[in-house]
């Protein structure tokens, strides 16, 4: 008796991987970071030099004076006096100290009773304005 | 007649997941304590909205003085005094910089709000020192 067997069809074989779980692990994981991350803030920084009210006033006598920005309350209000002009504005201290001589540099003379913020304005203003040099000088 | 020679057995493979799930923690961990690390040295608080130097040269932030709003000085997580500042400074100068006051780091992160004075206070102490040079944290407008 001769009984044909059918050829078997052998199916690939299959490889089976459960990725739910990993999957689970990974959404969850997504949402926590999600949910903790604070945004950093970009930081950066300013580098003036320091110097005392008594250093920048007995400083000896050369061919080139600094610029000398005081930061103080004027008429009630925060401003920036250079020399006989106020300025209210980091912009327009900017504009002015672009058009003095850079040699010898800028003093940024800081007085109490100020935001702190708007002393490092004058400091910014002066490097906006091209001066590498600037000192700051803090009230005593 | 023997018919039990073709078996369709279907291959499972058996993929070991263990060691990813390890290393999957062992990340989270890192990155927890590394953000625990950075929150120490720098404090919470608005810092004035300025450009600053925009140099691409990242430095090295060295001692991280920080000044809060209500002018309290927070160093390493913790608040120190004038007096207590003036000596850890003094500390840095000797121990690391050789006693070379103007080679120390510092940067000192004062909030846009606090008052001047304060600031003002720090850095003539500063000066005392012989630290030339002090540079202030600014936060980059977006």
């Amino acid at each position: 008796m001769r009984i044909r067997v059918k050829p078997s069809r052998r199916r690939p074989d299959r490889i089976t991987l459960n990725l739910a779980s990993m999957i689970d692990v990974t959404f969850l994981l997504l949402i926590y970071f999600l949910v903790t991350t604070v945004l950093a803030k970009q930081e950066d920084r300013l580098s003036p030099t320091l110097q005392t009210e008594s250093e920048s006033a007995s400083g000896e006598l050369s061919d080139f004076q600094p610029q000398i920005v005081k930061v103080m309350n004027i008429d009630g209000a925060p401003g920036y006096q250079l020399g006989p002009n106020v300025f209210r504005t980091k912009e327009d201290l900017a504009r002015t100290l672009g058009g003095l001589p850079k040699t010898a540099g800028v003093f940024i003379h800081v007085h109490n009773d100020l935001p702190v913020g708007f002393a490092v304005a004058a400091i910014q203003a002066a490097r906006d304005a091209g001066f590498d040099q600037v000192t700051y000088v803090p009230a005593k | 007649m023997k018919f039990g020679g073709i078996r369709n057995r279907e291959k499972v493979l058996i993929v070991d997941i263990t060691p990813m799930i390890d290393v999957v923690f062992l990340l989270i961990i890192f990155f927890m304590v590394a953000a625990q690390f950075a929150r120490t040295t720098r404090a919470e608080m608005d810092l004035p909205l300025e450009p600053g130097e925009q140099e691409q040269q990242a430095e090295e932030a060295g001692l991280v003085i920080n000044v809060l709003a209500d002018g309290s000085i927070i160093v390493n997580e913790q608040t120190l005094d004038l007096d207590q500042l003036e000596a850890m400074v003094r500390d840095e100068v000797q121990n690391v910089h050789g006693g070379d006051a103007k080679l120390v780091k510092l940067l000192i992160r004062s909030d846009r709000n606090n008052d001047t004075s304060r600031l003002n206070q720090i850095l003539n102490r500063l000066e005392t020192l012989g630290v030339g040079a002090a540079r202030l944290a600014t936060e980059v407008p977006r």
